[in-house]
């Protein structure tokens, strides 16, 4: 796992959202639905982007902890919760 | 038609090697597909000492999932109606049963009654259905079916906002099914994905062709789909335009960090795949392009859930922009007002089992005719074009008239709205309402512009609405396969609409537009 997950969550999240904004201009304690349109198809896409280039395995996550991650916080919260078990 | 396949399905353990696998985030199952016609032969058992036979129905209220599948084979082995109710779309509860006339409901969440605090009479956990499924088959009474049976009741979008019920003939299921086999000939080796919800017939016919000619079928959910691809590798997609888009934008992502676009292609959806089926709404041409240029052929076609499916590109018959040629069984006639006629050998019926009064007789016509109400025309060579539909036309004062989903799709194209949906409240000026992309209102207005620039002179958008979310299955404003639904945001957004000084406007018109056009005719 990179050390700086939460860098790399952001650059993953910008290229997912159209017109992919500055990384360093998300809010990690935004709804990523409301606040930046994400659709539960591209969540799961960034997700599956954002495993492979942590290195972490996506087979770790259920569709329940991806209902639960709301905020791109709740997204590296949960990827650092998994890359520790 | 000479061979009923879901009588087969019904009667014959399946003698192929085919599999089932039923996939998502956190693991998947795969069993052998005779091993599962055994396990909904002991789930109908089960069913039958409840009571449940030839005249039931039950309901279903349920994400896709393998209880889904073994209860749907269960209830044809016993000659019972199942009714498929979209999750988010529909509440468990006395309700729904009286409503439907429902023996059983089957969900995958906990319904409780308001006043008891218990669950429904009726309302039963899916999660049931498994353990019944690890009994002994036993045996059954044969059933067999006449082609004006019905096995299942699907819902479509009423008039009154209560959701329609139309009862499938078996004859439309055997004609759909052997029509798309002989134009697509899935065969062993084939692994088709379905993700979008079993509540959809058209979704469960791919695990009754599964049955009958013994390929591989992959279920999931939409919000696996994207996860599960790669790992399962099908050879065929059942998506609709919302999905293949947000494909295609993650592709042109990955393809920009040094992979080609098929490389890209290949890491998404596995590296077999053999075609990708699209349909339920217009097709983005560009999105389609993309594809096929990637090397994953993409066929889109043409049905409604009165009609099933009517038309289909498919590898022996495609021409861009149509959206196919009939399947055999299916006529198509554009009526003198432009609109869509299907006539089919074997009609999914004559008329709606649930709806307002006056609803069947709008669009079912004698002669197993169905008034699709979309505009459409008919090539030299018997391709359908899709113009639009036809309560998607605006006839401005001016007695013009404007068809709204090109400039919708010319709105979303910019990419600074992620949905659109084009009104006219006053008969003059068009007003949009958006779902903004993640630049917010000032790149709507520039987007507005450009539209307009691009547009003929009636087509302009004087004034957009951004709405306060996006439209969802779970607010009311859009179906479970992306499509927005009009009206609802028509009511949600009236006042908005109609208030002249409400939203973004756009710029000064570089050309008259309606109501300039109106007033110089005038």
């Amino acid at each position: 796992m990179p050390a700086d997950l939460d860098t790399l969550a952001r650059e993953q999240l910008a290229k997912v959202l159209r017109d992919g904004p500055a990384p360093a201009a998300i809010d990690p304690a935004r709804d990523l639905v409301e606040a930046y349109g994400l659709t539960s198809l591209n969540k799961v896409l960034f997700l599956t982007s954002l495993c492979k280039a942590a290195d972490i395995g996506l087979d770790r996550f259920t569709e329940d902890d991806l209902v639960r991650m709301h905020t791109l916080g709740d997204v590296v919260d949960a990827l650092r919760t998994n890359a520790r078990k | 038609m000479t061979e009923s396949v879901l009588n087969r399905v019904v009667a014959d353990r399946p003698a192929h090697a085919g599999t089932l696998t039923v996939a998502g985030l956190g693991g998947s199952r795969t069993m052998p597909l005779a091993e599962f016609h055994g396990r909904a032969r002991a789930v109908a058992n089960a069913l039958r000492r409840k009571g449940v036979g030839a005249g039931s129905r039950i309901g279903v209220l349920a994400g896709n999932s393998l209880e889904w599948t073994l209860l749907d084979l269960a209830a044809l082995m016993l000659k019972a109606q199942t009714a498929g109710f979209e999750p988010g779309k529909f509440t468990a509860g006395a309700e729904l049963i009286d409503r439907y006339d429902l023996d059983l409901l089957y969900c995958d969440t906990a319904a409780t009654d308001a006043m008891t605090g218990e669950a429904p009479s009726g309302v039963r956990p899916i999660t049931e259905i498994s353990s019944y499924a690890s009994e002994p088959p036993g045996t059954l009474d044969p059933v067999a079916y006449a082609p004006t049976d019905c096995t299942t009741v699907k819902f479509t979008s009423g008039s009154t906002g209560v959701p329609k019920g139309l009862e499938a003939t078996v004859g439309s299921i055997d004609s759909s099914l052997l029509a798309v086999q002989r134009i697509f000939d899935h065969r062993p080796g084939d692994n088709l994905l379905v993700f979008l919800p079993l509540s959809l017939l058209q979704q469960r016919y791919w695990l009754y062709s599964a049955l009958r000619w013994g390929h591989d079928l992959t279920i999931t959910t939409y919000q696996s789909v994207f996860a599960v691809l790669p790992a399962v590798r099908p050879t065929v997609v059942m998506g609709v335009p919302g999905f293949f888009d947000a494909a295609k934008r993650h592709i042109e992502g990955s393809a920009g960090e040094g992979l080609g676009p098929a490389e890209a292609a290949a890491e998404l959806f596995g590296d077999r795949i053999r075609y990708l089926w699209t349909g339920s709404a217009p097709a983005d041409p560009a999105v389609l392009r993309f594809f096929t240029g990637a090397g994953l052929p993409i066929f889109e076609g043409y049905g409604l859930n009165e009609t099933c499916i009517t038309t289909k590109n498919h590898p022996g018959a495609h021409r861009e922009g149509s959206v196919g040629k009939p399947l055999p069984g299916k006529e198509i006639v554009i009526d003198d007002e432009g609109v869509v006629c299907v006539r089919s050998e074997h009609p999914v019926n004559t008329a709606y089992t649930y709806a307002a009064p006056g609803d069947s007789a709008r669009i079912f016509q004698p002669g197993g005719v169905v008034r699709t109400g979309d505009l459409g025309r008919l090539d030299e060579d018997g391709f359908l074009y899709i113009l639009g539909r036809a309560d998607d036309v605006i006839v401005l004062d001016n007695g013009k008239k404007v068809i709204v989903r090109p400039i919708e799709a010319r709105f979303r194209a910019t990419g600074a709205v992620t949905d659109c949906v084009v009104f006219c409240p006053n008969q003059t000026d068009l007003v949009a309402v958006v779902v903004p992309g993640p630049a917010g209102a000032a790149a709507i207005a520039e987007a507005v512009e450009t539209v307009n620039a691009t547009g003929e002179p009636d087509e302009r958008v004087a004034r957009v609405v951004v709405a306060d979310e996006p439209f969802t299955v779970g607010n009311g404003l859009s179906t479970a396969q992306f499509k927005p639904l009009r009206n609802r945001i028509r009511d949600r957004y009236r006042d908005r609409l109609a208030d002249p000084k409400e939203g973004i406007h756009a710029g000064r018109p570089r050309h008259p537009g309606p109501r300039a056009a109106r007033e110089g005719a005038a």
